[in-house]
């Protein structure tokens, strides 16, 4: 295991996965999702609330921003749990692509009144885990996988 | 009605003041509701909006962006927000994205109406 340090996909067996319809009333759903498996997993409730945050970013980015209100459009959130070492989150979607790079860093310590928005979700998101990690047109391999999608990684370690 | 957050509004006849209190989790799911009632006040003329954050358990990105907006708006009309009472998840995430410096945060809403008072009466 130590030797893949992306999520061990020989592993899928343990872990949870939810499958919802990319849309703003499903958001709640998959924070909770998640937040649970985390609390069981032994997650203090301050880093539960931002693992939370994190999934939260995460999604709605992937509703409004990769989907931007295409119909049809599914989010499939996986959590896989290392006991006593980690957490692993991925969301794959299969909406449009985007650069991370390309996306105005949110800086906290900017003169306030040219404090600009963009990026705040995703500097959230940084914040809240100890890696996050973006892939795109990743290729399918197993059957129950798009032909190619994009993948999201949040790790947070206990 | 959404119940994962609910808006309780209160201004005293022709009071360029407005109290807001938001209960639940503002993030993008529910953050129209509070767009809706700022549009409200602007129509309405108020230059204060004294926001109770007390019993409001989670705010995420698309919140903080509408009152980094709502800021800014309400500062050209010569007013400002007045956000009280975060709580502690609330506040960590202001801290987090820096707004603890940026925006007028109050102990408790009876300061934070004291503070919106004196800027409608001097302005």
């Amino acid at each position: 295991m130590s030797s893949r340090p992306s999520i061990p996909s020989d592993n899928q067996g343990n872990d949870a996965v939810l499958t919802v319809p990319a849309s703003l009333d499903h958001l709640r759903l998959v924070t909770n999702f998640v937040a649970q498996i985390a609390s069981r997993a032994g997650f203090a409730p301050e880093q539960v609330h931002r693992i939370e945050l994190a999934v939260d970013e995460a999604c709605a980015n992937i509703i409004l921003h990769a989907y931007a209100g295409q119909a049809g459009g599914k989010i499939t959130t996986r959590v896989h749990v290392q006991p006593g070492h980690r957490l692993v989150i991925t969301f794959i979607d299969t909406g449009k692509t985007f650069d991370p790079d390309e996306v105005p860093q949110h800086d906290p310590h900017v003169d306030l009144d040219n404090l600009k928005v963009g990026g705040l979700g995703i500097f959230l998101m940084r914040q809240a885990m100890d890696d996050v990690r973006y892939e795109f047109n990743v290729a399918g391999s197993r059957p129950d996988e798009p032909a190619t999608f994009n993948r999201l990684t949040l790790v947070k370690h206990l | 009605m959404n119940a994962l957050l609910t808006i309780t509004s209160e201004r005293a006849d022709d009071s360029p003041i407005t109290l807001l209190q938001l209960a639940g989790r503002l993030d993008a799911s529910t953050v129209g509701q509070l767009e809706h009632a700022l549009a409200d006040a602007h129509a309405a003329g108020v230059r204060a909006a004294v926001i109770d954050l007390s019993r409001l358990t989670y705010v995420s990105s698309s919140g903080l962006r509408v009152l980094l907006s709502e800021r800014s708006a309400i500062r050209k009309r010569g007013g400002d927000l007045f956000l009280c009472a975060l709580s502690l998840s609330v506040r960590e995430v202001f801290d987090m994205v820096g707004f603890s410096a940026i925006f007028s945060l109050f102990d408790s809403v009876e300061v934070g109406m004291e503070a919106a008072s004196i800027l409608t009466k001097t302005r």
